[in-house]
């Protein structure tokens, strides 16, 4: 894809997002949209705050600015049916939904435990549709995390290239 | 115009015809062209050059655009039963859909690698030698017929190609297994050496676990370098396509031997139709090749022809190739090519956990693995059932996360995953299949695939000998596993599909009589000698062994056989 198209697309997209949530300043544009045609921008900030709460931001990177929800409209698009990708879109809806019905506003308006007491209820749901979406959601953004270069590097000792194998050696402590 | 069709035959005519570039046609190449034949390699499918074509050699995962996952619109381009096996990473060597259709009359899993290197991009690496258990165990046991070689034949031809390829392995001193000329062994890890220890006290030392043995470079040699191939590094990326030449592939090692020489060429698109069969001379004078691409038939023209297709496809050549005096494929009077296909039973898996050796762990990454070789009716029928089989085995400290939860806990159990309290161990069975007449390969009567070549009609199936093989298995090793303290034991039996191994063969058995095989003791058809099948069309028993080492074998040994009768005229 043309790096310059995707930039001026992501500068028409963003015109949707002029009032995003004073904690969501840190976003940059690529992290946060991938113009796949598979989602609205509504649709693409919903699943970015989900992967957020997911995996979220601190002294150590979240979701977010490992640019996971780009990643994640990537895989929907491109290796999940339609069915599976209109549960998603669906799921996302319900997250809003059981926001205004349990804490009266948005998602994304809601505090961190309210939004993680939501998915959390996804999670367990007798509702296979809304467990199967937070279930596939998790996994991708879990998946999308532990493959970075990031963590790979910086937590999990990627070594593409051991050049060696040492069958008994001690633990280190 | 009489002298253009002179000219072109002659321009198409060379020493030797070799089809299929792979683990085996490599060999033959190499061979022909060091000894001075003008060769030409008949490969069906596209090339692949070392290093340069491996494009996803040097990818770390967050380089793959789907961390693996292979798209749906690409998915669409592979056969539907495949589609678990689809990754990112090794994609461009799996098998279109459409290339080659064939017919399962009942199930059969056909793994192909229709490029230049073959299956040599694609295997397991892991290379045994056979024994005299193996080679006279038709014979002992009554099924099949009688190899028409020997240990002692083949032993010579093993060092061979060992030298060459670089064999990573320890000398165990076992006679079922012997060994070979090997490069610095790969470790046992302390729970492999564990099991080893326990074996070896707990079955009076009938029972072992050695490092398997495995063709990987671990400290090279100067024919390795000489290949332009240096250390293998470890990072168990092989099928992807070494950019190191750390392990042995046709595209690393053979074939850029054989070019140096200046004798090859490679004709890559060149899929071969059919053997021709001069009925004045009583010798096959060339091939006639479909070239993939423009679909024109072209023929080649030699001496002598190597058949290295790959098992099930070099039975199908043969098959094709009808003439007057071969009105049922070349060199088939008897009527039995095609039958006796048979594979290794890979049906059985073991995973178990020990709780020992808490203190310590593994570093880096292992190609191969544990090997226990097989122990079952070695020198006694011992069983209900005949033969036995080998098994992998291996262990390893893995450390996990815990992924219940949300958010910043979550996240932190992903960052700092702990070292399990547990080591992990896993074994899969390798079993001899007993070849029978009924499971065989046919021509389809009526389909044919893209190039007007018959579709293969395979038929073949499991046999109770498998089944009880696999129940043993299960036992043998439960109690195995039981006697070295690991718990947690499961144990299952895949039911996977006949040729799920990847080690189907068989087809052109080799033998001494021609009323009861298709090959003689160098690998000649009977009754068309300028014929050579070396790939594992020409199994008359499978082993419980990796095969390649011995069709390596087996194809320098019949190519000098070749090159010897040609210098006197014999061919």
């Amino acid at each position: 894809m043309n790096r310059r198209t995707v930039i001026r697309d992501l500068t028409l997209a963003l015109g949707g997002l002029a009032t995003v949530p004073a904690w969501a300043n840190g976003w940059k544009a690529e992290s946060l949209l991938m113009p796949t045609g598979l989602l609205k921008p509504t649709e693409q900030q919903m699943l970015a705050i989900v992967a957020e709460t997911i995996i979220p931001e601190s002294n150590t990177k979240g979701a977010i600015s490992l640019g996971i929800p780009a990643f994640l409209e990537i895989m929907l698009k491109d290796c999940y049916e339609a069915p599976v990708t209109e549960n998603v879109i669906n799921g996302l809806k319900a997250a809003d939904a059981t926001a205004e019905s349990q804490f009266g506003k948005s998602f994304a308006d809601s505090d961190t435990a309210q939004k993680q007491q939501i998915l959390l209820g996804f999670e367990k749901s007798q509702d296979t549709k809304l467990k199967d979406f937070y279930t596939l959601i998790k996994n991708l953004t879990i998946l999308g995390y532990t493959t970075s270069e990031y963590v790979q590097t910086g937590f999990l000792n990627y070594n593409m290239a051991p050049g060696h194998y040492y069958g008994c050696v001690p633990v280190k402590k | 115009m009489a002298n253009l069709a002179i000219d072109i035959k002659k321009q198409n005519t060379y020493d030797a015809i070799v089809i299929g570039s792979g683990i085996s046609g490599g060999w033959a190449a190499k061979e022909l062209c060091e000894k001075g034949l003008k060769t030409i390699v008949l490969e069906r499918g596209r090339d692949i050059k070392h290093i340069q074509d491996y494009p996803t050699a040097m990818k770390n995962p967050w380089d793959f655009e789907h961390r693996g996952q292979v798209p749906l619109s690409v998915r669409s381009e592979y056969p539907k039963g495949r589609g678990a096996f689809l990754r990112e990473e090794t994609l461009p060597f799996a098998l279109k859909e459409g290339v080659q259709p064939f017919v399962e009359e009942k199930p059969f899993t056909w793994v192909r690698g229709y490029h230049v290197g073959g299956k040599s991009l694609m295997w397991a690496r892991q290379t045994q030698r056979w024994s005299d258990l193996d080679f006279e165990g038709p014979q002992r046991d009554g099924f099949a017929v009688d190899w028409p070689i020997r240990y002692k034949d083949l032993a010579p031809w093993y060092s061979h190609v060992e030298k060459f390829a670089g064999i990573s392995g320890n000398k165990d001193g076992l006679p079922e297994l012997p060994d070979g000329e090997f490069l610095t062994p790969i470790e046992l890890n302390c729970v492999e050496q564990h099991l080893k220890q326990t074996l070896t006290k707990e079955y009076n030392n009938k029972r072992h676990v050695v490092q398997g043995r495995c063709a990987h470079i671990t400290n090279p040699q100067p024919i390795h370098y000489k290949q332009g191939r240096a250390t293998c590094q470890h990072r168990n990326l092989c099928s992807r396509g070494c950019p190191y030449g750390g392990y042995f592939s046709s595209n690393a090692s053979t074939l850029p031997w054989a070019a140096k020489t200046g004798n090859l060429t490679l004709r890559p698109f060149s899929t071969v139709h059919s053997i021709i069969f001069d009925e004045k001379l009583n010798k096959a004078s060339g091939v006639r090749v479909v070239d993939t691409n423009t679909k024109e038939m072209i023929e080649y023209h030699a001496r002598i022809i190597f058949v290295n297709g790959s098992a099930l496809n070099s039975n199908l050549v043969l098959l094709n190739s009808t003439s007057d005096r071969f009105p049922n494929g070349i060199g088939n009077d008897n009527g039995l090519l095609g039958k006796f296909i048979s594979w290794h039973n890979y049906r059985g898996k073991i995973s178990a956990e020990y709780e020992g050796f808490l203190d310590k762990t593994t570093d880096g990454k292992n190609p191969s693995n544990g090997y226990v070789p097989r122990f079952r009716n070695l020198y006694t029928q011992e069983t209900d059932f005949l033969r036995g089989y080998a098994a992998g085995v291996g262990a390893g400290r893995g450390s996990s996360s815990n992924r219940e939860g949300i958010g910043e806990d979550l996240k932190n159990n992903i960052l700092y995953p702990k070292m399990n309290n547990h080591w992990h161990v896993s074994s899969w069975m390798m079993g001899e299949c007993v070849p029978i007449e009924k499971n065989h390969v046919r021509l389809h009567e009526t389909l044919k695939d893209p190039y007007g070549i018959p579709q293969l009609v395979t038929s073949a199936e499991w046999t109770d000998n498998d089944a009880k093989m696999v129940k043993d298995y299960l036992e043998q090793f439960t109690e195995m596993f039981t006697k070295a303290g690991f718990r947690n034991i499961k144990g299952a039996d895949s039911m996977s599909n006949p040729g799920s191994d990847i080690h189907e063969m068989g087809g052109v058995r080799m033998g001494n009589d021609p009323k009861t095989s298709m090959l003689n003791k160098w690998n000649a058809l009977h009754l068309c000698k300028n014929v050579f099948v070396t790939d594992g069309a020409c199994m008359t028993s499978t082993g419980t062994q990796n095969p390649s080492l011995t069709y390596m074998a087996l194809t320098a040994r019949a190519a000098n056989y070749a090159v010897s009768e040609m210098k006197k005229k014999n061919l």
